[in-house]
Formats: structure tokens, sequence, C-alpha cells
């Protein structure tokens, strides 16, 4: 019990760190910002029950508006991320289920099913989060925009991240 | 009650989800307001010293540049120096007094945080009350406008960026002298607008344009940036697309400037609405 909780600290440490230090100073021509912390709501296990993602996502959400002095824009973003989570991964789940007592990792279930799991997730969460920033409708194609590649940028940096994850 | 307590297990996610996302959105509407930054500042003053070690390191990396400013500038300098001291020859010299008829007080000080890609953006510089400063003052960079101090602590300031839906400044165009309203759309971080320009006008591009000094908070004259196009809408007034002179990716050193004056001007026009 104990060392799934220390490893998941761990995760949620560097993640953040990766975020805060290198991601967020990351911009081109200011329509690309990855978000690779939501990475940490995708690497949660199966198993988890629902409140206590929600609760985790909640202050994920929270730590990240703190470095970012955005109040609330993370946190709801990164809540709704976790409330949707148990319903993409039903609608993707492979034929025969999940195995009990795995983690969603690219290992077990290959990078064509990550890829879309990571697809979903993203897409998500940052079509909440870039609509909250803007908060109004115009410029409705400007922001879908910069959702469709912050995203793509965000998602190749949680593919790439995951490798090098399985790589160890 | 069996009834409301089967409703609450089935949808206890639904309800945990939405508590949540209440308290988000509360955050996000009493944070994000521009009166409202001085919660942001709390908080910011527990990052501050984290992002200050950042941007120290950060500062190292870019002293190469830093030190081919200095040189520009000192040149600068020194060039007017040789112009004024030409004048000393004349057998009167006029002296500007200038502990009872400074206007405004220069301070300088330093960006240690610092976002361009938000729609409401913000910067934090490393001196606050402390130092004298204080909400409202004007921050220019080296090259023209940068922003407006809207919360001070002790030792840290949260500086309202030109690149700011919320930001508003009156400028003109410096050779014609019409004055209108500046503020930044949201979508090129290099090009601000001016509005409120009469149609009767003429612009050209590459026209200078500066602020005019009637806020109280920017001095006269301080460069905004210059006209790179401008259309006539409908209606009477030109849009004008001001290609901002200040780079705020690589905002570094700035100015502050505090008019001494303000109360006084401030208080004189209330008086009178």
């Amino acid at each position: 019990m104990i060392i799934p909780v220390f490893r998941y600290s761990l995760i949620f440490v560097m993640l953040i760190l990766l975020q805060v230090l290198l991601f967020n100073n990351v911009e081109f021509s200011g329509y690309v910002n990855p978000y690779v912390y939501i990475m940490f709501i995708l690497l949660l296990p199966f198993e988890i029950s629902s409140w206590l993602l929600l609760m985790i996502s909640f202050f994920t959400g929270l730590t990240i508006d703190f470095f970012c002095g955005s109040p609330g824009m993370h946190t709801s973003a990164t809540v709704l991320a976790g409330f949707v989570r148990p319903y993409i991964l039903r609608l993707i789940a492979p034929r025969d289920g999940y195995e009990p007592g795995s983690d969603p990792s690219m290992i077990i279930y290959g990078f064509r099913w990550f890829m879309l799991y990571s697809v979903l997730m993203v897409v998500t969460h940052h079509l909440a989060l870039f609509y909250i920033e803007v908060f109004r409708f115009t410029d409705f194609f400007m922001t879908l925009l910069r959702v469709i590649l912050s995203s793509f940028f965000s998602i190749s940096f949680i593919l790439l991240l995951e490798y090098a994850r399985r790589g160890r | 009650m069996r009834n409301l307590l089967n409703f609450l297990a089935k949808y206890n996610n639904l309800i945990i989800f939405l508590i949540l996302e209440g308290i988000a959105f509360y955050f996000i509407t009493t944070g994000n307001d521009y009166h409202n930054t001085r919660v942001v500042k709390g908080v910011r003053g527990i990052t501050a010293g984290v992002e200050q070690k950042i941007n120290n390191t950060r500062s190292y990396f870019r002293l190469r540049d830093i030190n081919q400013e200095l040189i520009s500038e000192n040149t600068r300098l020194k060039n007017i120096i040789n112009r004024l001291s030409v004048e000393e020859d004349l057998l009167f010299v006029p002296v500007s007094d200038s502990v009872y008829g400074q206007h405004y007080h220069y301070y300088s000080a330093r960006v240690i945080d610092n976002s361009v890609n938000r729609q409401k953006n913000f910067f934090t510089i490393n001196k606050g009350k402390n130092h004298g400063l204080s909400v409202d003052m004007a921050v220019t960079s080296d090259e023209g406008v940068a922003g407006v101090i809207v919360g001070c602590s002790d030792n840290y300031s949260v500086v309202m960026s030109l690149l700011n839906l919320d930001f508003r400044l009156s400028a003109r165009i410096r050779s014609s002298g019409y004055f209108g309203s500046l503020s930044w759309d949201g979508r090129d971080q290099t090009v601000a607008v001016l509005s409120e320009i009469p149609r009767h006008v003429l612009v050209s591009e590459g026209d200078t344009i500066e602020t005019t000094g009637f806020s109280a908070v920017f001095p006269e004259g301080i460069m905004v940036g210059t006209v790179t196009g401008y259309e006539k809408p409908g209606g009477d007034f030109y849009t004008i697309r001001v290609a901002i002179k200040t780079d705020f990716r690589k905002l570094y050193h700035v100015n502050v400037i505090g008019n001494l004056m303000k109360t006084e001007q401030t208080e004189l026009q209330n008086s009178f609405q």
C-alpha cells in the first residue's frame, strides 16, 4: 500500500516540476502551450475510486494554478478530466477488459491504445482549459486552433515521456 | 429518506464533481478580476521565492545580451553628456530645482516572473512597498510602455502588462497630436489597437504613437510603438494597429515611474465631477 503511494507522489512531483520549470516556458508564437502535468491523471491505477480520482485531480490542478497564477482555470479543467476518465476508459476498453491490478501503461496495452487514451484525455482537458481561459466565444476558431496545436504538442510529449518510462 | 440516500449513493461522483467544479469556478470568478490580483499576490509571495531562483539562473545566461544593451545605452548617454557640456560655456545656465520642482520619480526594477501567452498577462517585479512603490505607478522598459502596477507586497509588485485585455492607455499620434484609447485585443503579442481617432486625421504607416499623460499615471511622450496598419470600419473612427515597441518576451530591466503630483491632480479633477 505504501510503495504505490510513494511512487505516485514521486511521479506527481516530477511532472509538476517538469511543467513549471520547463513546459510553462515553452511557447511558439502564442499558440502553443503544452500542459503535460495532465499525464499524472492518465497514469493513476484503474481501480482507484472515483471520488479519490476527483480529489487528486482537484489538488493537481490547484498546484499548477498556484505556479501559473491563474486561480481556478487548471483546477476546473483537471477536475473535468478526472471526471470523464472512467467513461473514456470504459469506452476504449480492450475486448477482454483490463487486467486486474494493472496500470494504464504503454507496456501492457500497447502504443495504439495509450495514444487513443491520451488523445481523448488531453483534448478534453485542453478544450476546457483554453475556453475557460478566454471566457468568451468570440474568436472561437482561433481558440480552437490553439487547443489543437497545444494538444498535439502535449500528446507528443506525453507519449515521449511514457516511452522513456517504458525503457526504464 | 431512503430514496434520497439511494440517489446520493448512485450519483455521488457527479455530486463531488459538481462541488469541486463549483469551487474551481469560484476561484476563477473571484481570482481573475483586475481588482482581485490582491488574492493572487498572496500566493505569489510563496512562489516568488522559487521563481527568483529560476530567474537568477536565466539572467546568467542572458548576460551577453544585457551587456550589449548596456554598451549601446552607454554610448547614447555619453553623446548626451557631450552635447550638454558644450552648453556650459554660456554665461547663464538654467538650473532646474530637483527637490521642489520634481514631477516624476524613477525607480529601476527587475522582472522576476513574466507571462505573455495568456489573455490576461501579468508580470512580477522585485521591488515593493519597502522601496517606495505603490499601486497605479507606471512601468516602462527601455524601449517604451510596459504596464501598470496593480498590487504591491513588501518586496514584490505585480504589474498588469500591456498585453492584458483589461489594460487601457491614453495615447496619441506624435505628428498630429490626436489622442485615443490604446488596448490589446488578445491576438498578437506584438500588436496593440488604438481606437477613437477621428476619420479626418491623416494616418500613415510608421507614425509614432506615444502616451499623453492625461491619466496622471504615465508621463507625457513615452514611446508606445509605431503604426503598422489601419482600417476604417463603418463608424467615424479609425482602428489603428500599433506595433508595440517593448518586446515582452525578453522584458528584464524595467523603470517604475511614480507621479509625485498624482494625488493633487486627481483630487482636483474629482472635485469637479
